[in-house]
Formats: C-alpha cells, structure tokens, sequence
C-alpha cells in the first residue's frame, strides 16, 4: 500500500492515506484510503442553487404592487438564506457520507439527510467478494462508479456509491485481502 | 396596520423560529459528524456551521423587533 501515492483528484473526493481519523478507529488501524462521492455526482443540487438564484432575480425584477421595500427586503434576506442553508446542507451530506479503506476493514459511513447516521464495516477476514458497477457515458468519462463489498453470513454488506476511480479502489482492497489470507 | 401586514408579520416571525431551531439541530449533528470522521479541514464546517447559529439568532432578534416594535 505504501506505493499507493495517486494524487487527490476530483476535488478531494478520493484521497490516499489521508491525515483522517474516525471515532471507531483501533489501535494500528491506518487508513489507505478515503472515498466521496464523485463532486459531478452533486450537479444536481448545484444546478437548483443557480435555479433558485435566478427565480430572487426575476421576482426582484418585475415591480412588486402587493409588498412595500421593507417587505420585499425581508422576503429577499429569507430566501437567500433558504438558498444558503440548502447548499450547506448538501455541502455537509457530501462531505461527512465517507467510504474508509483501512489495514483492518472496510468502513461505510452514512449520514442520510445529515440527521441519520448508518456506521457498516467488514472486517477484511469476512469478505467474500467485491464488485464494482460502472456505466453509461458519464460515468465512463468521469471514472466513477459503485463498488459492493459482500461479506460473509449475516453481516451486512458494504457500498460505496458513486466513487471516483471504483477499479482503483478494489484493486486496494484486493491487495489487502491477499495480504490478509497471504497469497 | 392591515390583516396582509399581520400576516405577514406571523408568517416571517414563524420562519425566523423555525429556522433557528433548524439551524441548533444542524450545528448538534455537525458536532457528531465532526466526531465520526476527523479530519484537517473540520475546522472550517465547525466555524461556517457557528457563524449559521450567529446569522439566525441575529435575524430572530430582528424578526422579533420587527413585529413588536415596528
């Protein structure tokens, strides 16, 4: 893993060996690799942003009769901060949702819409198989994808959704396991 | 003062509320988050997160001023 040193690319969104640490970190536990989803993965939320932007331009632009200034003052501050706090929110959504390759484990951790948190990790001894799906012309010209990591018996299975360089990130986990079971 | 002005009034003093309360549960979640992973650049998420705690007291109070004293 040492001569893992790819570059941070896609915006920091596929970092190796990165100065991280996480609240269920064990002892000797190194992290090898950490994953975001892929930042072309949030044009949707970029895309309603500028939309909701454009929509306070056009309701500033054409005279109000049925608000006064004060009003309309007030009706602009609420809805910047509306825009604001939405791409806050999403900020916040890419930037804590990680996909965590250690020399111990493979860690899945999910704040959905920021208030649940979901914690799933296989342990390299228990995974069975990996899969990576990645398609289309996006996805392709962008290398990013999904990688699956199935674990053995009842033990949940671990996602990372739309990370950059999915084959990149297996081929780790595939020359962790073969360290683990010596191969 | 007119009903569309009261109305008003309630309308921006209940978004004003809501909003603050929306943004204290954002800021505890942020704290767990920060925990869960730790990572060089959490500093700033914490510092944008506070100044979001200062913005919405702030327009709370003037909410709050607006409709019982104007």
């Amino acid at each position: 893993m040492e001569n893992n040193n790819k570059k941070s690319s896609a915006f920091y969104s596929y970092i190796p060996n990165p100065q991280t640490k996480f609240d269920t970190q064990e002892d000797g536990e190194n992290i090898y690799l950490l994953l975001r989803s892929h930042p072309f993965t949030q044009i949707g939320w970029i895309l309603s942003s500028i939309l909701f932007f454009i929509l306070l331009f056009v309701f500033n632009f054409f005279p109000q009769s049925f608000f006064n200034l004060g009003q309309i003052l007030i009706i602009n501050l609420f809805f910047i901060i509306f825009i604001l706090s939405y791409i806050w929110f999403n900020i916040l959504n890419w930037y804590f949702n990680v996909g965590i390759i250690t020399n111990k484990r493979v860690i899945d951790i999910d704040f959905y819409a920021v208030l649940y948190k979901e914690i799933t990790n296989a342990q390299l001894g228990r995974i069975e198989d990996t899969t990576v799906k990645s398609g289309g012309y996006i996805e392709s010209f962008f290398d990013y994808g999904s990688i699956f990591v199935q674990t053995a018996g009842t033990e949940a299975n671990v996602e990372f959704i739309n990370v950059p360089h999915p084959s990149d990130a297996v081929q780790i986990i595939n020359k962790l396991l073969s360290k683990k079971h010596g191969f | 003062m007119d009903f569309k002005d009261i109305i008003f009034k309630v309308v921006i003093l209940l978004l004003a509320v809501f909003y603050y309360l929306y943004v204290l549960v954002i800021s505890k979640q942020v704290k767990v988050m920060d925990k869960a992973v730790q990572d060089k650049y959490n500093w700033l998420i914490l510092f944008v997160t506070s100044l979001q705690v200062t913005v919405s007291l702030a327009i709370l109070i003037i909410v709050l001023l607006a409709v019982f004293l104007i």
